[in-house]
């Protein structure tokens, strides 16, 4: 398992109060593949908690995803609706709670604030036309 | 050339008036789902002779009818043969050949029918692009597979025919015999495939109900119109519009991949899919007739929520999407859209929904479940909307290879321009997004009040509210022109050309009132107003362009909310006039209003002129004989009750909407227009 997935997972009973908010529950399995051997993952999402286990148990919806892949999910590099598309990932089941889960994932590495770019770029368009 | 489409929600199938599809790669002709083209090439020969049509019966949005013959048009009469061609569409698509016979004693024939797949993305024929992935032919008993691979990403086209045929890589030959007055038919059957989850369809992984058959289409169609509110009028092109808008709201609908509910697809061809904006204006046109459309559209568009910083697709938190595809170029990242958030005006227009459809349906559950989604758009509109800190909502796209330059309604690259037709630099603040700001808060403040039990943050909304008219009505208003700016530039300086835009500020409420009366003398006025609606851009500015996509022509929709928005500040019989322009111009499209038409004079042309890559239907456009109804009969929901205010145009008559759906039940609401000339007139 690559760091940012053990980082990921082990931060998201922490990060739950802030990013689920609403109304909706239930347990998403998350597959990660290596070559023929397969992670399971499974988390409970709750108003403001989602706990986080290995141990098997019934879930609304499964998401399978190459382990590698996953790894760059966590770390933002990746958007995993676009390898849904590619079927570089596959879901089955109650997606609701796939687009929950997927708010926990994080901005692209290097991503700035976009009013700071804005600034910035009004900032030089000014000093051109002067 | 006249072209013949049926469609499925996001399946849909584009021919010429033979039934016929030649590969293009300018216009989506061909056989498409989710984003997909199928089928691409679909040609039908007798004896090596293309066949020509004597009639075509397209009168339902899933099925055709054509009736051909071989040989020049001259020769028809004598034809000893005619083939019919009859196909459906539901989900997948089935087509049934007909050979007939009117000779007195047996014929050979040779029928052929090329079949090719390019699997093309919508956007790949947009912008002419070679595919990346491979496509292997494979014949069997039958049967024609077709399958495209690129890495994982694997779609299959299957055709088979229920009577023998000599099947090839490039198509099926069927060499018959047909007896004298005899007929033969066979009946093919093209299914799509997308391949997911265990290397099953994903449509069968995801919880939606699969392929539909026509005759469910039928009876669902049949069951949603049912359930709309009956309309009695002596206005024909009204009732014929009406009609009209409720078959092509049911067929846009269509099964969405993510969620299992129906959404409504944009228009066809070229966008078949979940747009923020259009799905929003269209389940606002649509409440008071067919409220059931609206809660799916909502559940989608806050589960797909911006939760994040992405340059690629413009998205931050608390933002509602732009566009959603399902596409190759989506998946593979040569196009944002998966979603793509490149909007700013879906955030506000969120809120203004929601509020919009408590008022109408009383449905409060959903409003406290989606509690957290609203206050995240209401505060992306003073985060990230507000890029440069003035107070206002401002745009510029972060993916300059693939983003939005306007990110507005009006989304092409020319749409913002100074009366002069200089472009104006970026960020940009257009000014009806500052109007669906006020009015996000004022409803947002509501919201907060009445079910969230916050009324410190709803009267904080109402401040900033007030402030932001305020700022608005000081900033934006040209008082040498009298009208507002399009926008403001970077420096903040008027991008002064008068605009079809300055109606939206009606409808939103931010207009003063001492302003309104010169606002709706502009809408009226010979520049902005065709005679057959409110153009874009008015025929005197440096950009006009009476065929010009957002600088020129007439779009229906937007002249139903200007319409809306008239009457929010009491000028019915302006708003009756625009009305019957509108029901005017869809005379001439059967009913059916395309997604623009030309800005040109009514004097010069006499009927108006479809813009030339119109999208029809149009989600919005078949919404928009619906609002025009609300606005006519003054319907405003108010309490536990509906308000009923009717001003008709001179001219139409009797108008009656009979069970309106709503908080109070079913309610009809009857109008007369007060004219010697009632009901004697045609439009």
């Amino acid at each position: 398992m690559g760091q940012a997935t053990e980082q990921f997972f082990a931060a998201l009973p922490r990060r739950a109060p802030a990013v689920l908010r609403g109304p909706t529950d239930g347990t998403l399995q998350i597959d990660l593949t290596t070559g023929n051997r397969t992670e399971h993952w499974y988390v409970e999402l709750a108003p403001g908690s989602a706990q986080v286990s290995r141990e098997q148990r019934p879930a609304e919806a499964t998401f399978t995803v190459g382990a590698d892949l996953f790894e760059e999910l966590a770390d933002g590099r990746e958007s995993a609706l676009a390898a849904v598309f590619r079927n570089e990932a596959t879901l089955s089941g109650n997606v609701l709670l796939f687009l929950l889960f997927r708010r926990f994932f994080p901005d692209p590495p290097g991503t700035r604030d976009p009013r700071e770019v804005a600034r910035e770029v009004v900032r030089e368009q000014a000093g051109r036309s002067e | 050339m006249t072209r013949v489409s049926i469609l499925d929600g996001n399946t849909f199938l584009v021919s010429d008036e033979r039934g016929d599809i030649e590969p293009s790669f300018d216009f989506p002709t061909g056989l498409f789902s989710f984003d997909t083209r199928f089928v691409s090439t679909w040609i039908l020969t007798l004896d090596g002779q293309r066949l020509h049509p004597l009639s075509i019966d397209d009168s339902l949005s899933y099925g055709t009818r054509f009736f051909l013959v071989p040989g020049e048009p001259t020769h028809y009469l004598d034809a000893k043969v005619s083939v019919l061609r009859s196909r459906s569409i539901g989900g997948s698509f089935g087509e049934e050949l007909t050979v007939l016979n009117h000779a007195g004693q047996e014929q050979e024939f040779s029928l052929r029918l090329d079949i090719g797949a390019d699997f093309a993305d919508v956007f790949e024929i947009k912008h002419q692009r070679q595919k990346k992935g491979r496509t292997t032919p494979g014949t069997r008993t039958n049967e024609l597979r077709l399958v495209y691979r690129r890495e994982n990403l694997h779609r299959e086209t299957v055709i088979s025919t229920s009577a023998p045929g000599d099947i090839d890589e490039g198509g099926m030959t069927f060499r018959i015999r047909v007896g004298p007055h005899g007929e033969w038919t066979t009946r093919l059957q093209v299914t799509t495939i997308i391949y997911g989850a265990r290397g099953e369809d994903i449509r069968t992984t995801l919880p939606l109900g699969g392929h539909r058959t026509a005759a469910a289409i039928h009876a669902e169609q049949n069951e949603l119109i049912e359930r709309a509110p009956k309309l009695g009028c002596d206005c024909q092109p009204l009732a014929g519009a009406y009609r009209r808008s409720l078959n092509d709201l049911a067929a846009l609908r269509y099964e969405s991949i993510a969620l299992g509910v129906r959404l409504l697809a944009a228009g066809l061809p070229w966008f078949m899919t979940l747009f923020g904006r259009d799905s929003i204006f269209t389940s606002l046109q649509v409440l008071p007739f067919l409220p059931e459309l609206v809660p799916p559209t909502i559940l989608m568009l806050a589960g797909l929520q911006g939760s994040r910083l992405d340059d690629f697709r413009d998205e931050e938190p608390g933002k509602i999407l732009h566009e959603l595809r399902y596409g190759e170029t989506a998946g593979f990242l040569e196009q944002p859209h998966s979603p793509y958030y490149g909007s700013a005006d879906s955030t506000a227009l969120f809120v203004i929904l929601l509020d919009e459809y408590e008022r109408w349906t009383g449905d409060t559950t959903l409003i406290r479940q989606l509690e957290h989604e609203t206050r995240a758009a209401l505060s992306w509109i003073d985060t990230y909307g507000d890029l440069l800190g003035t107070g206002y909502v401002w745009y510029m796209t972060r993916n300059p290879e693939t983003g939005l330059q306007n990110q507005c309604w009006k989304d092409s690259w020319n749409s913002v321009s100074y009366a002069d037709g200089r472009l104006p630099a970026f960020p940009r603040a257009t000014c009806e997004l500052q109007g669906y700001a006020y009015d996000a808060k004022l409803r947002g403040a509501r919201l907060a009040r009445t079910f969230w039990n916050d009324p410190a943050y709803a009267d904080q909304l109402e401040r900033e509210a007030a402030a932001l008219k305020e700022r608005f009505n000081r900033d934006f208003w040209i008082p040498e022109k009298e009208y507002y700016a399009l926008a403001l530039d970077p420096e903040g300086r008027h991008v002064d050309a008068l605009s079809s835009n300055i109606g939206h500020l009606l409808w939103s409420g931010i207009v003063d009132e001492s302003r309104a009366a010169a606002v709706a003398r502009h809408l009226l006025g010979p520049r902005l107003f065709s005679g057959w609606g409110v153009r874009t851009l008015a025929d005197d500015q440096g950009r006009y362009n009476p065929i010009g996509y957002h600088v020129g022509t007439v779009w229906p929709f937007d002249n139903s909310f200007i319409a809306w928005g008239l009457m929010r500040y009491g000028f019915r019989e302006e708003a009756g006039r625009i009305c019957d322009a509108m029901l005017s111009a869809s005379r001439y499209f059967d009913g059916r209003l395309p997604e623009a038409f030309a800005g040109y004079e009514r004097d010069l042309t006499d009927y108006p002129v479809q813009y030339p890559t119109a999208c029809s239907p149009q989600a919005w456009s078949s919404g928009t004989p619906l609002l025009l109804l609300r606005v006519m009969l003054g319907l405003e929901p108010q309490g536990e009750h509906l308000i009923i205010d009717p001003a008709l145009p001179e001219g139409m008559g009797r108008v009656e909407v009979l069970d309106i759906p709503g908080r109070w039940g079913r309610v009809d609401a009857l109008g007369r227009s007060r004219s010697p000339h009632d009901g004697s007139r045609g439009h």
